[in-house]
């Protein structure tokens, strides 16, 4: 019950932040229906623990517990996948940015001429 | 016919000037890009009379070659390019049969080899590393070389066109073996000899090292 309650007073401390951030501009309203959908999902949750074992049956996993574990292992995943590419795009980016300074600013030979 | 060198430095003050004198009796221009260098490599090279790139951070080998490549090609219009190391440890005199495929016509590219005849004193380790690197080439790019891991190169306009390193560090020379297969470029193989010295062994790769390369070509292969 105790854990039930602080999970609701953490999802709604999350969606007042969410909605601040949106009235800020911080956050398109994209990622800001993402989150508070995802938010009041945990909400109905807490409250009903049981309709995840609906949720299960339609999908052919026995308990609704399990069901958000497994979902939650794939839903890392592909969260660490997306990083992992965002990193690796910036990477790039970042080497492009260095190329270009570095053709710009070349230094050629001074008085020696071209080396023959 | 314009033939330009292009040696990827970092930190390396004390050899870098030798380098380019050796590699500048037989070429057109050197190339020298500095990547991200906390020594005095900058000017050294400036001395020794190259062409200096450099790069504000260290953004590894393969990107750095990438960029004396495309200086090479845009601003040097060069018809040749040749990848050397900066550490001393080729020769320049091998630049001459390293070319020749390709002066010929009978080459897009030509890598260098330390396994055809010419004698080298490389350390076991590093053989046993550069024996698996070739297994791993043969299996994964599906191109039988004899040195998977030769730094010394050469490259017809038109491949040096073809391929592009996008791989920042080691795994570049895995991906430049895998993109002369999928560009299906004519290579040829020629000798050329590598000295190893404490200094060097000590900044180049070791062992270990593989499984970075191995780490960094597999992450490239899965996040495009």
């Amino acid at each position: 019950m105790l854990f039930q309650a602080i999970l609701i007073v953490f999802a709604l401390f999350a969606i007042a932040k969410t909605s601040k951030m949106y009235k800020q501009q911080k956050v398109s309203v994209y990622w800001f229906m993402v989150w508070t959908f995802f938010w009041l999902v945990v909400i109905t949750v807490s409250i009903w623990p049981t309709t995840t074992d609906i949720v299960a049956g339609w999908v052919g996993v026995e308990k609704g517990a399990d069901l958000l574990s497994y979902s939650a292992i794939v839903v890392l995943f592909y969260a660490m996948y997306r990083v992992m590419a965002g990193q690796e795009r910036q990477n790039k980016e970042l080497t492009d940015l260095v190329r270009k300074i570095a053709i710009m600013e070349a230094k050629k030979p001074g008085s020696r001429g071209e080396n023959k | 016919m314009r033939i330009v060198a292009v040696i990827p430095a970092y930190n390396e003050e004390n050899r870098v000037h030798a380098a380019v004198a050796d590699v500048a009796r037989f070429v057109d221009a050197v190339i020298v890009i500095d990547d991200g260098s906390s020594d005095n490599t900058v000017s050294e090279a400036e001395k020794a009379g190259a062409y200096v790139l450099i790069h504000p951070v260290n953004r590894g080998q393969g990107a750095a070659i990438q960029t004396g490549t495309d200086y090479a090609l845009d601003v040097l219009d060069a018809d040749i390019i040749v990848h050397f190391d900066a550490d001393g440890q080729m020769s320049g005199e091998d630049i001459k049969s390293i070319i020749q495929p390709i002066i010929e016509g009978s080459a897009d590219v030509v890598l260098g080899s330390r396994f055809l005849g010419l004698k080298s004193n490389m350390p076991f380790g590093r053989l046993i590393t550069n024996r698996l690197s070739w297994l791993f080439t043969l299996l994964v790019s599906g191109i039988k070389v004899t040195d998977a891991h030769n730094g010394f190169r050469a490259f017809g306009r038109h491949a040096a066109e073809e391929i592009r390193i996008t791989l920042n560090r080691m795994a570049h020379a895995s991906e430049i073996l895998d993109q002369i297969k999928v560009r299906k470029l004519r290579y040829v193989e020629r000798p050329v000899s590598i000295k190893y010295s404490s200094e060097t062994l000590a900044k180049g790769q070791s062992f270990f090292n593989g499984f970075t390369v191995l780490k960094d070509y597999f992450k490239a292969k899965f996040l495009g």
